[in-house]
């Protein structure tokens, strides 16, 4: 009992460091109705394009609360950087649909995809 | 994102990530580390170390990065256990420096070795005269092994006749006051036996005792918690904090 315990603790203990280091495959989600990243971008995309502005701030808000609740669950297998970079995209995003900026909303927007592609990769 | 909490949680990824590594590899003590086993340990917690801090990448890469390496250090250990010439490559052999007490020259200067260092080694193991010296050889991980010229080495039990009784290793009987009954049991006594050793001290309860040690010679040194020394002897030689 004593041997596979020594034996089977550091064998336990590696297998749940790397499930926690490469969590990010199953916790990019979607987990829940709510937090769809990739659905979410598509959707201020299509009202960016389509000029839908109201519609495009709302969607813009269920993006960020997503974003926050994947970004606090994938903290622990992700890049800073990408998750940083990815804040700050949805806060030009922001600016860019006040103004009405399709072109610079559109730019931020397929940055943010590329962050999200690139999140725990 | 909570900085202070994913650090501490890769913190403990790492530690006990080379804490296991550690365990596996570090079979050798720390004075048998080559060179090469050195900068392996160092290197080894030097990853440690970015994985814990170093929020720019993610942790997998760094945890890569460090199995890898132990897993390489391991291999090596396999392959120089395995081939005696694969050892010889790897860790290298050891140089003899000093043979029938003259100095190799050609030996040192290729181990990049000056007499000093090797003068430095030899005090170190308590010879201050090099003409006392007829081997030195220097082993894969640095240190010097000495053999003494025979005029100048310590007279042994054997060379004068002398017949000593095996003292053999001494076992812990009473440890910080608690009676080790296997150890005594192993050296083929009682408690019966002990109380009546300690009372000839004047002890009379184990807990009295801090440390009771017996070897197969049947010396016993007791050592009491109330050593009845005033003032301790002071060997500083200035005045310090405490």
């Amino acid at each position: 009992m004593r041997t596979f315990l020594v034996r089977a603790i550091p064998i336990f203990a590696l297998a749940l460091f790397v499930l926690v280091m490469l969590s990010n495959s199953f916790l990019k989600g979607p987990i829940t109705k709510d937090d769809d990243i990739k659905e979410s971008i598509e959707k201020v995309i299509d009202n960016v394009k389509e000029g839908q502005w109201e519609e495009a701030d709302r969607n813009t808000d269920s993006l960020s609360k997503a974003w926050k609740k994947v970004a606090h669950r994938m903290q622990f297998s992700a890049e800073k950087n990408e998750i940083e970079d990815f804040t700050t995209c949805i806060a030009r995003l922001r600016g860019a649909i006040q103004m009405q900026d399709k072109s610079n909303a559109i730019i931020e927007l397929y940055e943010a995809y590329e962050h999200w592609v690139d999140i725990g990769k | 994102m909570h900085e202070g909490l994913v650090v501490f949680v890769r913190a403990i990824i790492a530690f006990f990530s080379l804490l296991i590594f550690a365990r596996i590899l570090g079979k050798e003590q720390i004075s048998q580390l080559t060179f090469f086993d050195y900068v392996l340990g160092i290197t080894i917690g030097s990853i440690a170390a970015t994985l814990t801090t170093d929020l720019t990448s993610r942790a997998w890469s760094h945890w890569v990065g460090l199995i890898t390496w132990a897993a390489l250090g391991l291999l090596m250990e396999y392959m120089c256990m395995k081939s005696r010439y694969v050892a010889k490559c790897l860790e290298g052999e050891p140089t003899i420096v000093i043979m029938n007490g003259k100095i190799m020259e050609n030996a040192l200067k290729k181990m990049e070795f000056r007499v000093s260092d090797v003068l430095v080694l030899l005090r170190s193991k308590d010879i201050f005269d090099i003409s006392e010296v007829d081997f030195a050889i220097i082993e894969p991980n640095g240190q010097l092994s000495v053999l003494k010229k025979p005029e100048y080495e310590n007279v042994k039990a054997k060379d004068l006749n002398i017949q000593k009784p095996a003292s053999g290793i001494s076992s812990e009987i009473i440890y910080d006051g608690i009676l080790i009954e296997e150890n005594l049991r192993q050296l083929k006594k009682d408690k019966a036996w002990l109380m009546d050793q300690l009372k000839k001290k004047g002890i009379s309860s184990v807990s009295e005792v801090f440390l009771a040690t017996l070897n197969k010679g049947g010396s016993l040194y007791i050592d009491k918690y109330d050593d009845h020394i005033q003032k301790p002897l002071d060997v500083g030689d200035f005045k310090g904090p405490y």
